[in-house]
């Protein structure tokens, strides 16, 4: 007996819708404490989170399937909008993953914190619009779900009323963010000239009769560049770095860890699962036509994530500000991704999902991380943590796991993600091997920049003339909280990642085994 | 069968780890690691000696095999897989002897000396991982794992210009390091092994085409050669072997140098025969000119560090000739010679250290005639440099008399040029020890402190050692040529 005979496929998304609702409610009804609806936000991710797992065929959880086996990685019938892949399930898994994060995090921000129910409303929303975006099968319902989460991010980063530097960096984000749907729209609509569905997979079926016809390339490249902006791959990244910078710390960590991933998925499903729009050989849709424009794709794929991780990588080297060192850092992850998608077989495929499994925890504790030193009155700048290592060694030794596994340092998650994509790019030879080489030249540079983070805090003398820990800078000390002034949330949400990190990097096989068989049955699904 | 590697890499992880935490008694902890380091060997030695063959072991061909499975995936599987064999444990025994040395010798450390001895350790560990990994990955793991170490301990307790030396140091041997890794994995995924082990790649690799086998080699040969280190990529080993602390130099001359000369004969020379059969022209010009240009500059050296540093070029160029004369006896005399450059170069530094702690300067041109005013100190550079330039009865004299050797068999006439080198090297040495200890003192302070005796037993003991590993020379000999991948006829 399992969950799957007697409720719909959609329970994890409900269990998400409902949260939110009783949010609201609470909210009208006047419960507004952020340890209230913060836990709600949570505990209903973790619900959803659970319900994933077993989906994924976690053999403990078998009773609470909610999608049948069968359903899995199948070719749906005719047009049903939603197709369910594994792959799908491991993004939401991913998905929620940085929403319970962010969530318990939140829960440690201040009590009297206005706006707080509709932060965690706007959360479950935005985290309900990606599990949507990971069953679309059409381009329409993709695209919509998208906004779903877009919109929602919108209004987070601008939520607090307070800054003006989050209302510009909400502003910003909001006009790019139109720009970026009216190209994707625009784009999904000249595809659907030249094929007369917005079905990926009808689409795909008819690509052998069909081809490529301009109108489907122009599309496709519509697309491409509004993914991109969504994705912060270089040229298309200008915005991410101000809106990370500006946007309330929780808020970019969600941003970066799965907001991101959002652009990524549709980036698989759209040019890897169904379309197999790179893929040579026997089902490759161009050797019916006169040219072959498989390599060139691939080419410009591996040349714009080279370009991108080089680009976050240099510029993250310069920066002075903790936040805005994240945010370029996070641009040069977005290339290691990519890079995945250029090689485009199964292992590279693994790999990436790996690499964006490895990157929530790691991002997205990142700027929780920050979130807290701000609640304990460390500075925006990389000098103002200076010394924390003797003064605060558990919470600095804990941002030194997260920020060695981004420098992808073996025995942590980082390092497992990073060696099995580039092995997998040396494993498809060729052209690949290069990207292999400029991925692990790109890795040594930014050993640099975390590096000297590490320094700083760990080497380096604290000031002399500090206040004391605690008390905050301005006339307002914030309350102390438990834990040493980070509160429960965000040492539990702070812990939870580090230990991950060296929990997975030590012994990854668990995640291993199910990243593999979902990355190897989204491209025999789509073939 | 009994664990023995992964208790001594859960040793030396331990007492490394401990090393870090224990604030001033942190040379009684390292001290402790070091010499249980070296009992474990002892057991190792004691099992391989017993060692029937290599049938029936975990790892085929090696001896104390372990393997446990770590990432698995359909298309890579990555193993903890360890194990030795002759050449491996001779440079195993080097680790531990050095371990133990540079633990006694840096025994007053007085600047951060948890995270000092914590470092020594840390690099101990690494390389004594690079010479048990039989898996690429945790090869290569514990081949970067031996950098940082390294590159903090020039950084921190080196000389004036450490930062500067560190650096370059770092830049240099990880963008070779980077090189190496690409084509251990290209050499496992073009072969079409799926599995990263020794022994898998040992097998597949034989199958790749000449053209791709050369490729491959080359580009380990450039990344274990930096290391060596080969001309024109040594000029990173002068800076940090000068600014490194004398422990420092002591593990960069005695160990860092061999993981080279190890991971060539290893993961390059043996896994790709034909690879090294068409790249050996390339090689052995490589090692003639580093042969002869670690001479010459010696010989232009005022500064006794940097003598010795050239010199270790010059004795690494021999080892790399050794190896490319692809026979037996050539493998031989360069693991022996490793294993004598080890212990004899990790001497000469450590008076270099000493000479410096007592007179303040190394310098060759004003200082001169200190045997009146240190005995003991210039009895021990007169047997480093009597090691070095190659005396019989010394250690390095099997080693070097064994390269000329089958340098003769492999190469005939070419042999002259290491064997004049050899004539310089013994030229500059003994040059060296006349300035330095005979004659009238000059550049000689009225009153000249003892050398500490915790400098002079760790010097004693690597004095000792180059007498007894020169008299008997059979004991590593028999122990290296118990190595089956390459086999030795006539043993």
């Amino acid at each position: 007996m399992e969950l799957s005979t007697f409720a719909g496929p959609f329970v994890p998304e409900i269990v998400l819708l409902a949260a939110a609702l009783l949010v609201f409610v609470l909210d009208v009804a006047g419960v507004r404490r952020t340890e209230i609806v913060g836990a709600i936000a949570a505990a209903g991710s973790s619900v959803a989170l659970l319900l994933v797992t077993a989906d994924l065929g976690w053999a403990p959880l078998a009773g609470l399937r909610t999608i049948a086996a069968a359903r899995i990685d199948a070719v749906p019938g005719a047009a049903p909008l939603y197709a369910f892949t594994s792959l799908g399930l491991v993004f939401q898994a991913v998905f929620l993953i940085a929403t319970i994060l962010v969530a318990l995090a939140s829960m440690s921000r201040p009590r009297g914190d206005r706006g707080a129910p509709i932060f965690f409303g706007l959360l479950l929303l935005a985290t309900l619009g990606m599990l949507l975006v990971t069953i679309a099968s059409d381009l329409i319902f993709l695209l919509l779900a998208i906004e779903v989460t877009s919109i929602s991010t919108y209004v987070m980063v601008g939520y607090t009323r307070k800054d003006a530097r989050s209302l510009e960096a909400a502003t910003k984000f909001y006009i790019i963010g139109a720009l970026s749907s009216t190209l994707s729209f625009f784009g999904a609509s000249l595809v659907y000239a030249a094929y007369h569905t917005t079905d990926l997979y009808a689409i795909r079926s008819t690509l052998g009769s069909t081809g490529f016809p301009v109108l489907a390339l122009l599309g496709f490249g519509f697309l491409i560049a509004g993914l991109a902006f969504k994705t912060t791959l270089v040229p298309f990244h200008a915005w991410a770095v101000d809106v990370y910078d500006g946007a309330p710390s929780e808020v970019s960590a969600y941003l970066a860890g799965a907001s991101k991933k959002v652009g990524i998925f549709a980036f698989f499903l759209v040019f890897l699962g169904p379309v197999l729009f790179f893929t040579s050989g026997g089902g490759n849709p161009f050797s019916g036509g006169s040219v072959d424009f498989g390599p060139i794709f691939r080419l410009t794929l591996g040349v714009l994530a080279v370009v991108t991780m080089t680009f976050g990588n240099v510029l993250a080297l310069l920066q002075k500000e903790m936040k805005r060192m994240l945010a370029y850092s996070s641009i040069s992850q977005a290339g290691y991704i990519l890079l995945g998608i250029a090689v485009g077989t199964a292992p590279a495929l693994a790999g990436a999902t790996l690499q964006v499994f490895a990157h929530v925890f790691m991002k997205t504790g990142a700027f929780l991380v920050v979130a807290a030193a701000a609640g304990i009155g460390i500075g925006p700048l990389i000098d103002d943590w200076r010394g924390l290592g003797s003064r605060r060694p558990l919470f600095s030794v804990a941002f030194g796991l997260m920020l060695l596994s981004l420098a992808g340092v073996p025995l942590t998650l980082g390092f497992v993600s990073k060696f099995v994509l580039f092995s997998a790019a040396v494993q498809a030879q060729g052209f690949y091997v290069w990207l292999a080489v400029a991925g692990l030249l790109n890795s040594a540079l930014s050993v640099f920049y975390y590096g000297r983070v590490l320094k700083v805090m760990f080497f380096d003398p604290a000031p002399s003339s500090t206040a004391p820990v605690g008390a905050g800078v301005g006339a307002s000390a914030p309350p102390a909280l438990a834990v040493g002034g980070l509160g429960y949330g965000r040492a539990t949400a702070i812990a939870l990642v580090a230990v991950t990190i060296v929990a997975l990097g030590v012994y990854p096989q668990p995640v291993l085994g199910a990243i593999q068989s979902a990355a190897s049955h989204f491209l025999i699904a789509g073939a | 069968m009994f664990p023995v590697i992964s208790l001594v890499l859960a040793t030396l992880l331990v007492g490394t780890v401990a090393t870090f935490f224990s604030g001033a008694r942190a040379r009684w902890t390292a001290l402790a690691t070091a010499v249980a380091f070296l009992g474990e060997v002892a057991l190792l030695f004691y099992d391989y000696t017993g060692w029937p063959g290599y049938n029936g072991a975990l790892v085929p061909g090696f001896a104390e095999g372990e393997s446990h499975a770590w990432i698995h995936l359909s298309w890579m599987q990555v193993n903890y897989t360890v194990g030795v064999d002759g050449i491996s444990l001779v440079l195993v025994l080097l680790t531990a002897i050095l371990q133990i040395a540079t633990v006694v010798y840096s025994w007053k450390e007085t600047n951060r000396p948890a995270a000092y001895f914590g470092l020594v350790g840390l690099t101990c560990l690494g390389s004594f991982g690079v010479f048990v990994a039989l898996d690429v990955l945790l090869f290569f793991l514990f081949w970067e794992a031996v950098l940082v170490p390294m590159f903090f301990l020039i950084g921190v307790w080196g000389g004036p210009r450490r930062r500067y030396a560190a650096l370059k140091f770092f830049v240099y041997t990880h963008v070779a390091s980077i090189v190496m890794l690409v084509g251990l994995l290209a050499t496992v995924f073009y072969s079409g092994a799926t599995s990263f082990d020794f022994s898998a790649i040992y097998a597949s690799a034989r199958g790749l085409s000449p053209v791709v086998q050369t490729f491959l080699f080359l580009s380990m040969f450039f990344g274990f050669g930096v290391k060596f280190p080969i001309v024109p990529f040594h000029t990173w080993l002068p800076d940090a072997h000068v600014e490194a602390p004398t422990g420092g130099s002591v593990l960069l001359a005695g160990l860092l140098l061999k993981l080279g000369g190890y991971g060539l004969i290893r993961w390059a020379v043996e896994v790709l025969p034909e690879g090294f059969a068409h790249a050996r022209p390339i090689v052995l010009a490589v090692a003639l000119v580093s042969i002869v240009w670690g001479s010459v500059v010696s010989l232009a050296q005022r500064d006794m560090k940097r003598l010795v540093a050239y010199s270790s070029i010059n004795h690494m160029g021999i080892v790399l000739l050794a190896i490319a004369l692809n026979s037996s006896l050539g493998l031989l005399a360069a693991v022996l010679l490793m294993f004598a450059h080890g212990i004899v170069s990790a001497l000469l530094f450590m008076t270099a250290g000493s000479l410096h702690h007592t007179y303040g300067s190394r310098d060759l041109a004003t200082l001169g005639g200190i045997t009146p005013s240190s005995p003991a100190l210039s009895t021990l550079i007169m047997t480093g440099s009597l090691a070095s330039l190659g005396l019989p009865a010394l250690i390095s004299f099997p080693a070097e008399f064994l390269a000329l050797l089958a340098t003769w068999s492999a190469i005939g006439y070419w042999v002259f040029v290491p064997l004049v080198t050899l004539v310089v090297t013994a030229a500059f040495y003994l040059w060296m020890a006349q300035r330095l200890l005979f004659g009238p003192p000059r550049g000689v302070p009225a009153a000249v402190p003892d050398v500490p005796a915790y400098e002079e037993i760790s010097m004693g003991l690597l004095a000792a050692l180059t007498v007894l590993f020169g008299v008997l020379p059979a004991l590593l000999v028999n122990v290296i040529t118990n190595s089956p991948v390459k086999g030795f006829p006539g043993t």
